[in-house]
């Protein structure tokens, strides 16, 4: 607060304005400084498409199935996150395979459209067959391609999502 | 010849300052404001109903998206809340790792705000500022649970997992920088006299108003009162932290804009404490496989960024859903005090006072 | 050399394209200047890429090549390397934004006033532009055309296009006419932000024509001239080297200065001043219903006044075609002037370069002081002009008159 003593002198002359303007004045040389893509950076911009964004480990993406080493289906058909999904997004379908004793799920599809990344699915999995994958490119021009599916979906829930335009790309 | 006549102008819910979907009926004589009248719903969901059709489990989704800077505040007066109505214990490793994880949140609601207030009065560059670090925060959440927003951050009984390895790094660094930025925000804002001008005696609610109102939070600890739900009912492990309520007692913009500021230094505080004092020990207590509640009803209320974050479950026998919640949302209730503050005043300061107010449209609508 | 009727036209006519195609060319490369120094301001960079996809970044459709370095925005990339000129990222945005203006639809609404609504923004344009007229970028010639020239040669072309005596009086006239069209456009757009938009704007106006007038009453009286010409060349030059007078005339340029700026600010509709179109409050403030080149309209007059007033405060204050401002070149040119370097010597000349970087240095303030400060409130801006500004200014020509006396 200004001292009652040099207010007027406050007053007339905008110190706390040229505050300010230093410090942008020193930001605006910093970055003029810095803009290009060495180490020492000031500014916070990634240049997406062409720069990789860094992802944390555990990123919540996509819902992807797994395959253990055998390239056998992993889920056993617990219904255990079709019940814990708060969106419904999951639908399984049990059914028997030739040479497997666990159930193999007929149909596992997988609405994405209404799914929100919570991860309850994952964790309620008992049989670590199932994860959120590191992809957050997920948008498409089709409502159909978010209906991702075992086999004769618009999207396999193996594979990992198509890249699309927009893709996470390395700079050399 | 002439004759006057008072202009209806809707601010919203199509506007660049009312913060979301936020309509306002104003009834302007010149620029002088004659009522006032705020009109919500825009973003209504029925979040209250759809969670008392889903498991206590899986309702803590939904309170990611009520106010949706301050998802990890609403998540944990949601784990809260269940674990109070079931009686758990939480072990005390979790509840320092949720202490902290909601400070932080606090900072971020708390920097979304500075940035968004300021950029209503035209000071644009305080919010990329303010922004920067909020991504820092933001990381650090994504760090814990995957998700920058909408965390869905802990559990009921505590937490899904440790941290994971390099977070308290990750926090260290950014609580190595953070008082620097405060200062720089500062720099920006608390002696420019336009700022000053913009906001002293604007958006006046005094301490009487803001309790018969049912205000809480900053606006209300800026009126002077110290109501703070960390102090009055501690929670999680606030107990054992030592923190001051910041408090002022001009009931202004300006005192609800120091009143923020000094709580992001009280919340790095916190956060040191709950870093340095990091208890060894379980994450998670023990549950019962499927929670079936008893004829039973909980309020509990933390002191979410906004203010009062209060939940209310009735249980039934047996039931794995609440027979009835209701959320206490601070937005909601602060915004009662919106046409209070700006009746008689001109239509600079309507925006100044929705900023002041800090209402995330997310929370008023549910 | 007396030129006849006919070449003097043709020059005068050459001389208004080169003036207007200066300014014309500097409105957009400024609009491109804000996105620039304020995103760089903001830790941010600003526009970096052209028209994504078209050229460049289409080609990287394989994420793991740089295949995107061909085309515009593969230049751009590469021009990201280098500091400090890495600036001219997305430079090409200007041509971008105007073909957007040009090729935009453009609506009239039905409860408009429509011969208003159409004619507002060419009336704000028309003065912004017609100021220019009366501004001297240059004092004397700025090049002769040389002897084999056909028709012209021998001829000068001067740095101005008018050497009118009542040059000041001229851009002060002209350019306060600008506000009626930001008052009539609001009006017959018959929209109520767009009317509490102008309001304000007129009652900014009433306001703050005062103390900017005023203010430019500083250099009148101690040049006793109101030719633009005279004016710079005099306040830059015609100052005593030493002795109180000196030094109080320099004390009255430099806060001169800084008031005159202000209240260039306010006239300017620029922040912290910019209530007539306070994005956040009046969502865009007088011209919310315009859009595509009536849009456009408004903008490049409110960039071009940005320069006019830049040109002004240049010329009186800032020591207009000379080196040195708040006119302490006298004294540089007391040790320089007979220099043996030829650089030295050369600084102790009027040029046009001085004047222009000047320009462009005033032109970057309005872009960082909008980076920095909020904005004021409607009744706190009528505060500052008629509370602060306006005895600021009258203090200030009591003592321009005193100095004019005593010198």
């Amino acid at each position: 607060m200004a001292s009652p003593r040099y207010s007027l002198l406050r007053t007339l002359i905008p110190f706390d304005i040229y505050g300010g303007m230093k410090l942008t004045g020193k930001y605006f040389g910093k970055v003029l400084r810095q803009a290009n893509r060495g180490l020492k950076r000031t500014h916070v911009v990634v240049e997406y498409p062409e720069v990789p964004t860094t992802l944390m480990p555990r990123f919540r993406g996509r819902l992807q199935m797994i395959k253990d080493e055998q390239g056998e289906v992993k889920c056993v058909c617990c219904m255990a996150c079709e019940k814990i999904c708060p969106t419904q997004v999951i639908t399984i379908e049990k059914g028997k395979k030739e040479g497997r004793k666990t159930p193999f799920p007929i149909r596992y599809d997988f609405e994405m459209e209404r799914c929100i990344f919570c991860e309850f699915c994952v964790e309620s999995c008992g049989f670590d067959s199932i994860i959120l994958n590191h992809q957050f490119e997920l948008a498409t021009y089709n409502r159909e391609d978010f209906s991702h599916a075992m086999e004769g979906g618009f999207q396999n829930m193996f594979d990992p999502t198509p890249v699309s335009h927009y893709s996470v790309s390395s700079e050399d | 010849m002439f004759k006057t006549e008072e202009m209806e102008i809707n601010l919203g819910p199509q506007h660049p300052s009312t913060h979301g979907v936020l309509r306002v009926k104003l009834h302007l004589d010149g620029e002088t404001i004659t009522r006032c009248t705020p009109m919500i719903g825009y973003l209504h969901r029925g979040v209250e109903k759809i969670c008392e059709n889903k498991t206590f489990f899986q309702g803590q989704v939904w309170t990611d998206r009520t106010d949706y800077v301050a998802s990890v505040s609403n998540n944990l007066g949601w784990a809260e809340g269940v674990e109070k109505l079931f009686g758990i214990t939480v072990p005390r490793r979790a509840h320092y790792i949720r202490t902290m994880l909601t400070e932080l949140n606090r900072i971020t609601s708390h920097l979304l705000w500075l940035g968004t207030h300021a950029l209503d009065i035209g000071a644009m560059t305080v919010f990329l500022y303010a922004f920067r670090e909020r991504e820092e925060i933001l990381s650090i959440f994504e760090a814990f649970c995957g998700a920058r927003l909408t965390t869905t951050a802990f559990r009921i009984g505590g937490l899904r997992e440790d941290l994971p390895p390099g977070l308290e790094k990750l926090v260290r660094a950014f609580q190595a920088r953070f008082l620097d930025c405060i200062d720089e925000y500062e720099t920006l804002l608390t002696e420019n006299r336009i700022w000053k001008k913009r906001t002293i005696g604007v958006a006046l609610l005094n301490a009487e108003d803001a309790i018969a109102l049912g205000v809480t939070g900053p606006v209300l600890r800026a009126a002077g009162s110290n109501y703070d739900i960390r102090k009055a009912f501690p929670y999680a492990s606030y107990a054992e932290m030592d923190f001051e309520v910041a408090t002022q007692t001009a009931a202004d913009t300006y005192a609800r804009y120091l009143v923020r500021l000094e709580e992001m230094r009280q919340a790095h505080r916190i956060i040191n404490q709950c870093l340095d004092g990091l208890p060894e020990g379980p994450v998670m207590a023990k549950l019962p496989k499927v929670l079936k509640s008893e004829v039973n009803e909980v309020y509990h209320a933390i002191e979410a960024p906004k203010g009062e974050l209060g939940y209310y479950f009735v249980g039934e026998k047996g039931g794995q859903n609440p027979y009835r919640m209701h959320i206490r949302a601070p937005s909601f209730i602060n915004l009662q005090a919106l046409s209070k503050m700006v009746v008689g005043r001109l239509l600079a300061d309507v925006i100044a006072a929705i900023g002041t107010l800090d209402v995330v449209l997310g929370e008023v609508d549910r | 050399m007396t030129p006849t009727l006919t070449q003097y036209l043709v020059i005068s006519l050459l001389q208004i394209v080169v003036v207007m195609g200066f300014v014309m060319t500097l409105v957009p490369l400024l609009t491109f200047a804000e996105r620039k120094v304020i995103g760089y301001v903001q830790v941010r960079l600003g526009a970096t890429r052209v028209a994504g996809g078209l050229w460049g970044a289409q080609r990287g459709r394989t994420h793991q090549s740089r295949t995107f370095t061909g085309g515009l925005n593969g230049f751009m990339w590469w021009l990201g390397r280098w500091p400090v000129i890495s600036i001219f990222r997305g430079l090409p945005m200007f041509i971008a934004d105007a073909l957007k203006l040009l090729t935009k639809e453009d609506i009239v609404p039905i409860e408009a006033d429509k011969a208003v609504f159409v004619l507002s923004p060419a009336l704000a344009m028309v003065a912004a532009f017609t100021v220019f007229a009366a501004i001297g970028f240059a004092p004397g010639a700025l090049f002769y055309f040389p002897a084999k020239f056909p028709y012209l040669g021998g001829l000068p072309f001067y740095g101005f296009l008018t050497d009118l005596n009542v040059g000041l009086l001229f851009i002060l006239g002209v350019a306060s006419v600008g506000v009626y069209g930001i008052v009539l456009g609001a009006w017959a757009s018959n929209s109520k932000y767009p009317l509490l938009g102008g309001l304000r704007s007129a009652a900014q106006i009433v306001s703050y024509e005062v103390p900017l007038t005023l203010s430019l009453l500083v250099p009148v009286v101690l040049t006793g001239s109101l030719n633009f010409n005279e004016m710079s060349t005099r306040m830059a030059t015609d100052i005593p080297v030493n002795g109180l007078v000196g030094i109080g005339r320099t004390l009255l340029m430099f806060v001169g200065f800084f008031v005159y700026t202000t209240c260039g600010f306010a006239e300017t509709n620029r922040t912290p001043f910019d209530l007539a179109e306070a994005e956040n409050e009046l969502v865009a403030g007088f011209h919310t219903e315009y859009s595509g080149m009536k849009f456009s309209f408004f903008f490049l007059s409110e960039y071009a006044s940005m320069i006019t007033v830049s040109a002004l405060a240049s010329a009186f204050f800032l020591g207009g075609h000379y080196l040195l401002p708040f006119g302490l070149q006298p004294t540089w040119n007391h040790f320089f002037q007979n220099s043996p370097s030829a650089f030295l010597a050369w600084t102790c000349t009027p040029s046009i370069l001085w004047f222009l970087l000047k320009i462009f240095f005033l032109l970057f303030v309005f872009l960082w002081v909008r980076a920095t400060v909020p904005r004021y409130r409607y009744d706190q801006l009528m505060d500052v002009g008629w509370k602060f500004l306006i005895p600021y200014t009258l203090v200030m020509f009591v003592i321009a008159a005193l100095l004019r006396y005593a010198a």
